[in-house]
């Protein structure tokens, strides 16, 4: 490349790989930290890699806690969240976009107004609420508080809103009907937000933190995210195991993220009102 | 078969028609939106006028919980710390989002998928996780960063237990799980610039500097004040670094006000203060939002 | 959609594992909530299985959860939303608060009879504190405290052994100070480790109250915090303790595993911890991964007479509201804790003194190493103030972690932390 011939572009390049090496140092050390034995971590002096390499931490995590239930629960209480999000938003997203209806403003600025809903602010209620339904420690009591993310629906509204008045007159000219319009030309176009924006409703359901951790207080519904500090070792000697625990938990997501880089960095950019 | 009925009706007919329609495709949400968001705001706003515990009735108490707000040390100090931890987070982390945005940007190819990667690998990662790695890095006696920690104080530090520490501390693990969201919106900002700005810019012999100066600082505004916005809101909420890092210490000079909602509704028992609590977060929180949507209409962005 | 697919299938496999493991076990079911992990954790799920396999007719369902605040929010919210476990571990320490918040339920005469059990298996000072305002409320497991674990091998060069290979010279807090000199330094870093930086507060609140109480000093008499001459032994304490630090003898601000580390890792010439570390060091001492020859004896007398702090794992009945615990439950849980405790053996493995009279006065755990060297500290034992704002996870730890965790690691002055604290405890008390 022409350009690195430059000194100060070559060591502007140098710069970047050195920095984005060091931002991700800690994600290096955390891993291979898990594959050392528990009296090598704390050994003196500092070894990249370990001496004697073992799973003995992530043979200890799965055989003494319950981390299997709780990723069974991630996986249910995740993609229900997904599943639900998604198909609320669309079609609501649908109907403001293509549909004339009595209250259709004020639902949108409603929307608009709890683009950012302090969900934090609401923990009270809704564990008020999840007692009342007799959801505590249930998948529903995880899932239904984290249903409300308007701007999914902003989302949907924009990209149906960009697709030319003259597919739908079309279509309707054809005899479909609204449903059929909806599930099999409008969702069909915009297959690649609905997967980005899935993926990163999937990952927020995943690490979400302070919900399932409030309503989940056994292994029935606890997910992996939780699991892992609610029920760690508070005695004796456990860095690698807590470790591989964390790194159990991130697997889905990190992997995730690697498989579907550009969908993710896509629906970030959407979800924020920027198009990339 | 139009012609056979009144230009009026025909238009109602449909009209109501795609009203029913729009209702079924509206309804999951609306529902969902009313039950699990509108009820528990009223809810929250008649609790916080009574003395009850977290589940079950209380007695009307008037304004005696927002009486107290104002005379609750630990709640006034937790509003400071929040504030604290927001003057920390917001403005450091859009610049080092901005900075690090530029550095990416010009990479190109496997180099900059690498990259990116490892600034952005970080956001993806559950909360605990994140904590769990640094509380390890950073550990007194055997933690990687503290020979580092060393070079600057001359001893090691116990990071989250020094008041002096602890929130800078929480702060910047803050800056590295999140920064990677920031670094992609500002990515996606520079992309909209025309390469033909910098191409007639480089012609006039300005330097790296006069263009950032006069070229991408104007045009990157407007996502920076949107980063901005968007930082601030979120960071009001802050909780799970601090319970897991911290949990407020050490003696209470990390308490923050999410954190006090959980201990008086949930480990007091007390849902009617707690409530009140959560409410001025709530106030807080539409007020900002309502600023940042002023900040997206001007941008007129769809 | 492939995922929903994946989701009923996923549901439906777990529909049926649940149904089919409902269907293979015709037993009562007792749901169990504890707080045990480490050595504790790995003795009790022994303890669980052994009882599984060997009742004919009730299975354990058991959860652990995190030690302190996180438990005992958690037992408070489940129980207000008539949740939760049918038996669950409480500190004694902890009864009087956990009677004022209502979450749990007495025992009755008829519940103890229904298995035989009687206030005359028990020692009267453990028995006494299971009782708030003449009801019982926990059936005791055990009595724990802190002990004073130590290298062999170094305190052995420092000539700081007895022909027993017992610590000397180690009672008064002057010969201790001189001890911990010799001992800091050369071969090891620390003279003593202990969780300086601990996260609920709570070591440092143990040896606090430990050399309170060596003093004859008391935290709260009644309404009254630290009153007269006892500030001023509190301060004594604070001062005796914040000293190690700042000599460089003890390690600062360090967290409850490191603590371990640096002594397991021959880096710490003695540990203070709980006896509940003992597994610990036998297993890695079995294992050929501790390096020395370690020991444990009772917290040496480093004031005026001798005393420990202490406290006891009992078992308790949450009251569920709406939802109480149904009787033919509460008879499955008495069984229980009766097995639990005529079986304590198995519990004294993991360092505790139990409770049950019966097996503590055994010729098995009389001949139990190291447990038979401390087991002395039992008659000095004191146990936390009985109040409703005591106990773990309470105020008073809340306090401790507070002001004199700070004052130990010298973020603040000894003198400064306990008036702190003991406005802080008056204002609770309101």
């Amino acid at each position: 490349m022409t350009r690195w011939r430059r000194p100060d572009e070559l060591l502007l390049t140098l710069l970047a790989l050195l920095s984005a090496g060091l931002w991700a140092f800690p994600l290096y050390w955390a891993v291979v930290t898990t594959l050392k034995p528990e009296y090598e971590v704390v050994a003196p002096g500092i070894r990249l890699w370990p001496q004697t390499f073992t799973f003995g931490a992530y043979a200890y995590v799965l055989a003494n806690t319950n981390i299997a239930r709780w990723y069974l629960n991630s996986f249910a209480t995740a993609g229900a969240v997904t599943v639900l999000v998604i198909g609320m938003s669309a079609g609501c997203g649908y109907a403001i976009s293509q549909l004339r209806f009595p209250l259709r403003r004020l639902l949108f600025g409603l929307i608009l107004a709890s683009f950012m809903v302090p969900l934090q602010a609401l923990i009270v209620t809704h564990f008020v609420l999840m007692n009342d339904f007799g959801l505590i420690n249930s998948w529903g009591g995880v899932v239904l508080p984290q249903l409300i993310v308007p701007v999914v629906v902003i989302v949907y509204k924009q990209f149906f809103d960009s697709i030319p008045r003259e597919f739908r007159e079309a279509a309707l000219m054809d005899g479909a009907s609204e449903l059929r319009l909806f599930t099999q030309v409008f969702l069909p176009m915009n297959w690649g937000v609905t997967t980005a924006l899935a993926i990163i409703t999937f990952i927020g359901a995943w690490n979400a933190f302070l919900w399932p951790f409030l309503v989940a207080s056994t292994d029935r519904a606890m997910t992996v995210t939780v699991g892992i500090v609610q029920v760690h070792d508070s005695f004796g000697v456990q860095y690698a195991r807590n470790l591989a625990g964390a790194v159990m938990a991130a697997m889905p997501v990190a992997l995730a993220y690697l498989i579907f880089q550009r969908r993710v960095t896509e629906a970030i950019a959407l979800s924020a009102g920027i198009k990339g | 078969m139009a012609e056979a009925l009144s230009p009026a009706r025909a238009r109602r007919a449909p009209a109501r028609r795609e009203a029913l329609q729009a209702a079924a495709f509206v309804a999951p949400f609306a529902i969902a939106y009313l039950v699990l968001f509108i009820y528990p705001t009223l809810k929250l706003i008649q609790l916080s006028f009574t003395n009850a515990p977290l589940i079950g009735d209380g007695k009307w108490v008037g304004w005696a919980n927002y009486a107290r707000l104002l005379r609750d040390h630990l709640f006034i100090q937790s509003v400071y710390h929040t504030v604290y931890f927001v003057a920390l987070t917001v403005l450091p982390t859009t610049l080092l989002g901005l900075a690090i945005a530029l550095m990416v940007v010009r990479l190109s190819g496997w180099l900059r998928s690498i990259v990116l990667a490892c600034f952005f690998l970080p956001y993806i990662l559950p909360v605990t996780v994140v904590t769990l790695i640094w509380q390890w890095v950073l550990d007194l006696q055997f933690g990687i960063a503290q020979p580092l920690l060393r070079l600057f104080g001359g001893s090691g530090v116990a990071v989250f237990k020094s008041a002096a520490w602890a929130m800078p501390m929480v702060a910047f693990v803050t800056i590295w799980w999140t920064n990677g969201f920031n670094v992609l919106l500002f990515i996606a900002g520079l992309r909209n610039i025309p390469p033909d700005y910098y191409a007639a810019a480089a012609l006039d012999g300005a330097g790296r500097m006069a263009q950032f100066r006069h070229i991408t600082w104007p045009l990157i505004w407007p996502v920076t004040a949107l980063v901005l916005t968007i930082q601030l809101i979120l960071q009001l909420k802050i909780f799970d670094q601090i319970y897991l890092l911290t949990q407020g210490g050490p003696f209470n000079s990390t308490y923050v006000v999410v954190q006090y909602i959980y201990r008086q509704a949930f480990v007091l028992n007390h849902g009617g203060y707690g409530a009140t609590v959560a409410l001025f977060l709530f106030a807080i929180i539409v007020a900002f939002s309502v600023l940042q949507y002023q900040v997206l209409r001007t941008r007129d962005v769809p | 959609m492939r995922t929903t697919r994946l989701l009923a299938a996923i549901a439906a496999g777990f529909v049926m594992s649940c149904a089919a493991s409902a269907f293979a076990a015709d037993k009562t079911h007792v749901v169990w909530w504890d707080f045990l992990s480490g050595g504790d954790g790995i003795r009790m799920k022994a303890m669980i299985g052994k009882f599984n396999a060997e009742s004919p007719d009730i299975q354990i369902d058991a959860t652990t959860l995190e030690w302190g605040t996180p438990y005992y929010t958690k037992v408070q919210t489940s129980a207000a939303v008539g949740q939760g476990p049918d038996v669950m571990t409480y500190h004694l320490s902890r009864m009087p608060l956990g009677v004022a918040s209502g979450v749990l339920r007495p025992f009755t005469d008829q519940d103890l009879a229904s298995v035989g059990l009687s206030a005359n298996d028990y020692f009267p000072s453990d028995w006494d504190a299971a009782h708030v305002d003449g009801k019982l409320y926990g059936v005791p497991l055990d009595i724990h405290s802190i002990i004073l674990y130590y290298n062999k091998d170094v305190l052995g060069k420092a000539g700081l052994l007895d022909a027993a290979g017992l610590p000397k010279g180690l009672d008064g807090i002057a010969n201790f100070n001189t001890a911990l000199q010799k001992l800091t330094g050369g071969a090891t870093q620390y003279g003593v480790s202990f969780a300086t930086g601990d996260n609920s507060g709570a070591t440092n609140w143990r040896i606090f109250y430990t050399l309170l109480n060596q003093m004859g000093g008391t935290l709260m008499d009644g309404d009254k915090v630290l009153d007269g001459s006892n500030e001023q032994k509190a301060v004594k304490a604070t001062e005796a303790i914040a000293d190690w630090v700042k000599q460089g003898w003890a390690p600062k601000n360090t967290d409850y595993p490191a603590s371990i580390a640096l002594f397991t890792s021959g880096k710490a010439a003695m540990h203070i911890n709980g006896v509940w570390e003992v597994p610990t060091m036998v297993d890695l001492a079995k294992n050929h991964k501790l390096g020395f020859a370690w020991g444990a004896v009772q917290i040496p007398t480093l004031f005026d007479h001798q005393a420990t702090w202490a406290d006891s794992h009992s078992f308790a009945i949450p009251a569920r509201k709406g939802n109480p615990v149904p009787a033919e439950k509460v008879a499955a849980v008495m069984k229980v804790i009766a097995w639990m405790n005529r079986n304590s053996i198995m519990w004294a493995s993991a360092g505790h003194i139990p409770a049950y009279r019966p097996v503590t006065e055994s010729a098995a755990f009389r001949d139990m190493q190291p447990n038979a060297t401390y087991a002395a500290l039992a008659k000095t034992a004191v146990f936390d103030p009985r109040s409703k704002i005591a106990g773990v996870a309470s105020p008073v730890y809340d306090a401790c972690n507070n002001f004199v965790q700070p004052a130990i690691n010298g973020q603040m002055g000894a003198a400064d932390a306990i008036s702190q604290m003991k406005s802080q405890l008056e204002s609770d008390l309101q």
